[in-house]
């Protein structure tokens, strides 16, 4: 009778331990399947950062939309202490 | 019920279950002995399948981590005509989703001896995920990274573009292709009857594309292109270039050439305009090249910038005679005052003190004729008359940029030798390859830092009331610089147009402690004059960099406190 327990737990134990497997490749597949997704939508993210960083998108947003002007040339004065 | 009648019902059970029991072994036997092999093949095709692990191709940023080209993933939507229920309805509802032409499409789809047509290569995904919403049979879809430029235009003639399957195609995309370019990895899964993998059987995994940083800068790179086509709105110029460098690192901050293009519809541009001409075409540079002669003179201690000559208004080389650029009578002028007027004959007397074999070396030290070995390919060597072919005219040609061609680039680097003390430094465009060694320019001296210093000090006096260039003066900072009118070449090499110039100007800010070399050409500008259209554009451009990246003047006003 013992063995009969012993077999029937190691048979158990053996399914379980199939299933684990089992569940743990689904969960690879899937997180893998995350991993493509996010690094999309970083690069696209990237692409959008790139796009908003362009000069000429910024000029155009502060003429238009801020009504900004190119600022002057600054004047860089030189200070010296009389003695 | 009777012992006899149950013993009946049992013998009967008992011989159907051996009569099923037979069935079933004979059933598995056939299964597993005769029809194995077909089945497990079945079966593997099945629960089996080898899947493609893409690999990204490398980001190109510029110098401060700014994305210039990057992978985006899109989706490939392709049908299966053999499948398909209705092709009208697919090439319609591709035609609303994707914005592809139904029309075109509608004969492919139709057509059931094919069992692959493309809809829409790299598709947006949000195009395609609307076509997958409608759930049509035989219409399938997978992901694909597209190449994206995300500014555009921005070095676009620099960075070149990659083509459908993600190769490189031109510029440094092509050249870096090796390391921009991954290796796509290989894995065997087992699949459950819903799709879902079970296992892995083997996995070649993915190798990246490197990342790349450059040595332009963005900011400086849109402003140069800016400049450039205000220029050649400006002055109704064919086109234009630039090149801003770090003197002291030979860094590429801007490498720019108008018109340019949008990189992300390179399919539809004009080929001439997808060219960096800065690096594969070639200009006679006129009066720029004058500071070769002046610098041999000088380093060969046949003369100093005070040494005077009296020049006549024309000087006769062989068959020719060479006037200045605007008349005027006989002068006395001092060979700092050669360089500030950018006098013709001035510069010929000084070539003749030289020789010819002497000039011929120093051009070859200065790098013409050779190339400047920049990480960009195509680059062209220019054109310099080996000294054995030199007619008896050559040296009234040469000193004064003609007969000669070179690169923008060519020009560049030898105007920042001078303002690196001397030093010659290979113009570079890649920073760093992630994951591999700095490359190191090469360096050389080609100047004492005496002579250079002394070919500054005259080439500030270009930049002044007497001298030609006082479009390029920037209030608070000294500047050197040296302006260019070259009549183009006849195609037919038969000698110069009359109405076709080059105009440039080269220089250097903060002449007393460099920090930017650039150099502008204008293709057939309405005005010829290199100190009336090209060295207003150096100015511009010059002014924005040096308050962008916060350069100190040089020569601020004083205020006493």
């Amino acid at each position: 009778m013992v063995w009969i327990a012993v077999l029937a737990v190691l048979l158990v134990g053996v399914v379980a331990l199939n299933v684990a497997v089992l569940r743990l490749n689904m969960q690879i597949e899937k997180l893998g399947q995350q991993r493509l997704e996010l690094e999309a939508e970083n690069a696209l993210l990237e692409s959008k950062v790139s796009s908003t960083l362009a000069p000429a998108r910024i000029e155009q947003k502060a003429r238009n939309g801020l009504g900004l002007v190119p600022a002057a040339d600054p004047t860089y004065v030189e200070l010296r202490r009389d003695r | 019920m009777s012992p006899k009648l149950v013993n009946r019902r049992i013998r009967l059970l008992f011989v159907i279950l051996t009569i099923a029991f037979a069935a079933t072994l004979a059933r598995a036997a056939w299964l597993q002995g005769v029809r194995a092999e077909p089945l497990s093949r079945l079966a593997a095709t099945q629960q089996r399948q080898t899947v493609e692990l893409p690999a990204r191709r490398g980001t190109i940023f510029d110098r401060n981590g700014v994305p210039l080209a990057l992978g985006e993933q899109a989706t490939t939507v392709y049908a299966d005509p053999t499948q398909l229920k209705s092709a009208r309805t697919v090439a319609l509802a591709a035609e609303r989703t994707l914005g592809v032409d139904a029309e075109s499409i509608y004969p492919e789809l139709q057509n059931r001896k094919r069992s692959f047509v493309y809809l829409e290569r790299k598709a947006d995904s949000t195009k395609a995920d609307a076509l997958r919403a409608r759930k049509l049979p035989g219409v399938g879809f997978y992901a694909e990274e597209r190449r994206r430029y995300p500014q555009g235009g921005v070095a676009a003639q620099v960075l070149g573009f990659a083509g459908q399957d993600n190769q490189g195609l031109a510029g440094l995309e092509l050249s870096l292709d090796s390391s921009l370019r991954g290796k796509p990895g290989k894995e065997t899964v087992i699949r459950d009857p819903f799709g879902r993998v079970v296992d892995v059987l083997s996995e070649t995994a993915e190798r990246q594309g490197r990342d790349v940083f450059l040595t332009l800068d963005h900011r400086i790179q849109a402003q140069a292109e800016v400049v450039l086509r205000e220029t050649i709105r400006r002055w109704h110029a064919k086109a234009a270039s630039a090149v801003v460098l770090d003197p002291r690192s030979g860094e590429v901050l801007a490498m720019a050439a108008a018109p340019n293009f949008d990189a992300n519809r390179f399919s539809t541009t004009r080929p001439d305009y997808l060219r960096n001409r800065t690096v594969t075409d070639t200009y006679e540079p006129g009066s720029t090249f004058k500071l070769i002669p002046v610098a041999g003179a000088v380093s060969e201690a046949l003369v100093t910038p005070q040494s005077a000559f009296t020049l006549a208004p024309s000087i006769r080389v062989a068959d020719r005679v060479i006037h200045e650029h605007d008349p005027r009578p006989t002068v006395r002028m001092t060979v700092a005052d050669i360089v500030a007027e950018s006098s013709n004959v001035g510069a010929i007397t000084l070539a003749e003190t030289l020789g010819s074999e002497r000039l011929a070396g120093w051009i070859d030290r200065f790098g013409f004729g050779r190339r400047t070995g920049i990480d960009f390919p195509g680059e062209t060597p220019g054109i310099v008359l080996p000294l054995e072919r030199w007619s008896g005219s050559t040296i009234g040609n040469l000193p004064i940029g003609h007969g000669i061609a070179v690169t923008p680039v060519q020009m560049a680097a030898a105007y920042a030798a001078v303002a690196n003390g001397g030093v010659w430094v290979q113009p570079h465009l890649v920073e760093h390859v992630v994951g591999r060694a700095r490359p190191t320019a090469k360096r050389k001296r080609i100047l004492s830092p005496q002579i250079a210093s002394q070919l500054a000090t005259m080439l500030t006096g270009v930049v002044s009331e007497h001298g030609t260039g006082l479009a390029a003066a920037i209030p608070g900072y000294h500047v050197a610089g040296k302006t260019g009118t070259a009549a183009k070449a006849l195609p037919d090499g038969g000698g110069y147009s009359t109405s076709k110039y080059v105009a440039s100007f080269v220089g250097f800010v903060p002449a007393t402690r460099p920090r930017l070399v650039i150099l502008v050409t204008v293709d057939e500008p309405t005005t010829i004059w290199g100190g009336v259209v090209a060295a207003p554009a150096f100015q511009e451009l010059a002014r924005f960099a040096l308050q962008y990246l916060e350069v100190p003047p040089d020569a601020p006003v004083s205020a006493s406190g």
